[in-house]
């Protein structure tokens, strides 16, 4: 049964993708990806069921293969660089490739390691975000290409083509968190990095490859290190036993500056997270078709960076290193929170948020107590359904109005009111209580007081998050006095994984407790063992620092009453007020309103009574925090971190 | 145990408001007679609201209502927080989710006064949001808890170890009662506000709703202070009615100042305030 799960996992969307490739209808490959998604889902599930176990393939020299793969993607970024002529990827593709054929042809390394997966509950969780979130984004993909090249005008179809890089990353990414061998591990590693080029790049526009030449190189610096971290365990270690995650993070690693190798696949970890000052890829990344950035925010590419992190925190737990993670991570939080503020993009401004929030995980991580860690975990999964619901309405947005550009989507409500409702709602469920986001993060703030300034970093990122993401629904919201308004029409393509990732939202949030009591917490126990959550009755859910005598009660979330708090807030003004058209009027513009006294007019008298409209725009505070102003700034600030990180394990 | 806190908070439910209601009765009473006229009965508060609720329902947005009312149902829900000592960085959480309801129901209409207002109520929120998350770290440092019921168990009172986070929040206290110099989203006493800011385009007994939970503000503001000193109470409550009283004189002798100015002294002076007393905490007590 294993052999098959695991087949199911990572191997089913690779044949799925060539399926794809091969088939030229829309409707047969529209089957075909939702075919996949839905038996991803389902081996995800059974996963969940058949609980944690170890696996290693046989009957097959997968070694062998997996190092000609290395080889091939590593060739081919060379010849991306060369085409290209672009320096920089080729010199990181050097860096890879040239150590890779060291180790493996001059020191003649043996990289048989036993088992080769472990699945546990974190990486359960994982493929669970991986295989529903994902599958959800490739069903949303269908139709979302087809209008993109509609509109685009395109002779030539390459939905195929962006579908099979959709599909594979799923499976790079199932396989990416089960590897427990670190040289596979490098291999999957090394396939979301070249899944997320292919899908940047895929509108072939000048922008669009130099943007994906960047994400190129930034993910290949982390993958120098990867290697270097490999090269450093396998010849101070003594050989392939230490190729084992399992090893690293169990303590098995002896001698001096172990903390060297663990330090550079955290490294690695925040390149791929885009942590600052790597953030640039990210936000270059959105030039990309929407489902490429829902995917690489919620469920991909990024959530494997935080992975790796947390995945090696019991490693670093109790060192300096730890101390300097949170930094770097609360850092983030802060800096790309105050960036995101100054953004008119709305995915810019999603994609400022991710960073953000993956920073606050990474933070977690460094926090590194049973706290943290299930806040991590809980910020994980709650920030895949969120931003990913957000990603997926920033599309069907543009697909409305064909921008992507905030002001544009000014008075959206009476455009589009269901798009707007859902986006509202996954707005707030970014930054309000009682939603899960708002959950994680006042769990890692009451956890943060270890690292007191990591704590400053939160309140602080915490406060900007409010402002943006305030800002920006407010300017979907202003409307006129008006009533009746029609509700747009959404191609199931759209609406099933929308509505699906709300429901998500509200599921998940409302049942945190049981679902933190029955399985997060051994997810925590992977990483870091203790019990500091109890969920009590009423699904509140209590933090506890565990101590002699008796548990402390650190504070309380009442998860069941605020959601009924929630509740009450929406459903008074639907019963206590209900408009008519008579109780209309138009809003106060000094007498100076034009429109003859009809309320739904924005047209006022100005100077020489010329009638004028009303504009109204949003604040960006650029000349504050315009990314020209801060960037600099910021970026000097978290290469020192990395230099403090990396650096700071060496000497001491 | 459970009825009795039950009955705590519809005390509190029904009780906050009239308080809260008298307060602002005597602040207008007070704020008049510092400016040398007679001033209104202290229950002109409530002449109005009712007065309000009588009016006719006039509205400028479908939306706008949502707002009103997340507005005032998770300021009583911040207020239940502080009655049950219940978590008190949760609670700043929610008295975040009622603060950005005033904004987005600013946000929902196409007026420029009340995206002024709007706009300047975000900003407010950035400048005393900080202060009041710091606050509940500094609480945390000092007790090992985020529970309001810690406080009360404690005998030495907070304001002893935490006087420059209750400098901080005096200054969110002036910020969060609309008063001079940081009336800026809008003001109760017509200053030299643009129109009535964010609140421009609520009426009638959407407007009444506004003041209601202005009420409830004010005695959860209170009663935060009055968490300084809660042994015995009465102090903690004497101390909060002596700030409130200080507030009003702060509003008559200041000018208002711009956004921009608030917004960084707040993130200048708060913040030094609040950081140095969690480092003073966390270098003298340790990680308890």
């Amino acid at each position: 049964m294993a052999d098959t799960m695991m087949a199911i996992a990572i191997l089913l969307p690779v044949v799925a993708g060539f399926l794809i490739l091969a088939v030229r209808n829309y409707y047969a490959r529209g089957a075909v990806v939702i075919l996949t998604a839905l038996i991803l889902i389902a081996n995800s599930v059974y996963f969940t069921l058949k609980g944690p176990f170890t696996y290693t393939p046989g009957g097959f020299n997968w070694g062998l293969l997996i190092t000609i793969l290395d080889y091939g993607i590593l060739i081919f970024y060379l010849y991306i660089g060369f085409s290209l002529r672009n320096w920089l990827v080729l010199i990181f593709a050097l860096t890879q490739i040239i150590p890779l054929a060291y180790f493996e042809f001059v020191m003649k390394a043996h990289i048989e390691v036993t088992p080769a997966f472990v699945i546990d509950n974190l990486s359960i969780v994982m493929t669970l975000v991986i295989s529903i979130i994902g599958s959800l984004i490739c069903i949303y993909a269908i139709r979302y290409m087809y209008d993109h090249e509609h509109h685009l005008h395109l002779e030539k179809s390459k939905q195929s083509r962006f579908l099979f890089w959709l599909v594979l990353f799923l499976g790079a990414m199932n396989g990416l968190v089960f590897a427990n061998n670190l040289v596979w591990l490098y291999f999957f590693w090394e396939v979301t990095t070249l899944c997320c080029y292919q899908l940047i790049s895929h509108d072939r526009t000048e922008l669009a490859i130099k943007n994906a030449a960047r994400a190129l190189w930034m993910n290949a610096t982390g993958g120098t290190a990867f290697i270097l971290a490999i090269i450093y365990l396998y010849t101070t270690q003594g050989g392939a036993n230490a190729l084992s995650v399992q090893t690293i993070i169990g303590g098995g690693l002896q001698g001096s500056l172990v903390l060297l190798p663990v330090a550079l696949l955290c490294y690695t970890g925040c390149t791929k997270a885009a942590q600052m000052p790597f953030q640039s890829w990210l936000l270059g990344a959105m030039v990309a078709p929407t489902p490429v950035s829902a995917l690489l925010h919620s469920s991909t590419m990024v959530k494997a960076g935080v992975y790796l992190v947390v995945r090696l925190a019991p490693a670093f737990s109790g060192t300096y290193l730890s101390v300097v993670i949170a930094l770097v991570g609360a850092f983030t939080f802060f800096g790309t929170s105050a960036l995101a503020i100054s953004q008119t993009t709305g995915k810019r401004v999603l994609a400022y948020s991710t960073i953000a929030n993956l920073g606050l995980i990474i933070a977690c991580a460094g926090i590194n107590t049973p706290l943290s860690i299930a806040a991590a975990i809980m910020l994980i999964i709650f920030h895949a359904i969120s931003k990913g619901l957000l990603f997926l309405c920033a599309g069907t947005i543009e697909h409305q109005i064909w921008s992507r550009e905030i002001e544009d989507m000014e008075g959206l409500a009476v455009k589009a009111p269901l798009t707007t409702l859902i986006t509202a709602v996954g707005i707030l469920s970014m930054f309000l209580p009682p939603f899960g986001m708002l959950l994680g993060k006042w769990i890692a703030l009451e956890a943060a007081y270890i690292v007191p300034l990591a704590a400053v970093f939160f309140v602080l990122a915490s406060t900007l998050t409010i402002v943006f993401w305030t800002k920006w629904l407010g300017r979907l919201l202003q409307v006129l006095p008006k009533l009746g308004w029609p509700i747009e029409k959404l191609s199931p393509s759209y609406s099933v994984p929308l509505w699906t990732l709300l429901i998500g939202i509200f599921i998940v949030g409302i049942g945190i407790g049981p679902i933190y009591q029955n399985f997060l917490l051994a997810a925590t126990n992977n990483v870091i063992s203790g019990n500091q959550i109890i969920s009590l009755g009423l699904n509140n859910l209590v933090l506890t620092t565990p101590s002699f005598l008796q548990r402390e009660i650190l504070g309380v979330f009442p998860v069941w009453p605020l959601y009924l708090i929630l509740i009450v807030a929406l459903l008074l003004p639907f019963l206590l007020i209900g408009l008519k058209p008579t109780e209309l009027r138009p809003v106060y513009m000094c007498g100076e309103q034009a429109g003859g006294g009809a309320p739904d007019t924005d047209e006022w008298f100005a100077e020489a009574d010329t009638v004028t409209k009303c504009q109204l725009g949003g604040y960006y505070y650029q000349s504050v925090l315009g990314e020209k102003r801060v960037c600099p700034w910021a970026n000097a600030i978290a290469i020192l971190l990395l230099v403090i990180m990396i650096g700071g394990v060496i000497v001491i | 145990m459970m009825i009795n806190q039950l009955l705590l908070v519809f005390v509190v439910l029904v009780g906050a408001p009239i308080v809260g209601g008298l307060l602002f009765g005597i602040d207008r009473k007070i704020t008049a007679r510092m400016q040398g006229r007679y001033g209104p009965p202290i229950i002109q508060p409530f002449y109005d609201f009712f007065k309000l609720l009588g009016k006719e329902h006039i509205a400028v947005s479908k939306l706008q209502f949502v707002w009103i009312y997340g507005y005032l149902v998770f300021m009583i829900a911040s207020l239940i927080f502080l009655v049950l000592k219940s978590d008190f960085l949760l609670l700043v959480f929610l008295l975040g989710f009622a603060a950005v309801s005033l904004v987005l129901g600013g946000f929902s209409t196409k007026s420029p006064y009340a995206h002024f207002g709007a706009n300047r109520e975000l900003m407010q929120i950035m400048a005393y949001e900080p202060i009041l998350l710091l606050l509940a770290i500094a609480i945390y440092a000092q007790n090992g808890s985020f529970l309001i019921s810690e406080i009360f168990k404690h005998d030495k009172p907070l304001l002893f170890t935490l006087w420059p986070l209750f400098l901080a929040v005096l200054y969110v206290l002036t910020i969060k009662m609309r008063k001079s110099p940081f009336d800026i989203a809008t003001s109760h006493h017509g200053h030299q506000e643009i129109v009535k800011g964010v609140t421009t385009e609520y009426s009638g007994p959407y407007f009444a709703l506004f003041h209601l939970a202005e009420w409830y503000e004010i005695i959860l503001l209170l009663g935060i202070i009055a968490l300084f000193w809660t042994n015995p109470l009465w102090v903690g409550i004497l101390i909060a009615l002596a700030a409130f009283i200080m507030e009003l004189f702060i509003d008559n002798i200041a000018a208002r100042l711009t956004v921009s100015w608030m917004v960084r002294l707040s993130w200048s002076v708060g913040l030094i305030l609040g950081i140095a007393n969690i480092a003073y905490i966390y270098l003298t007590k340790g990680v308890s």
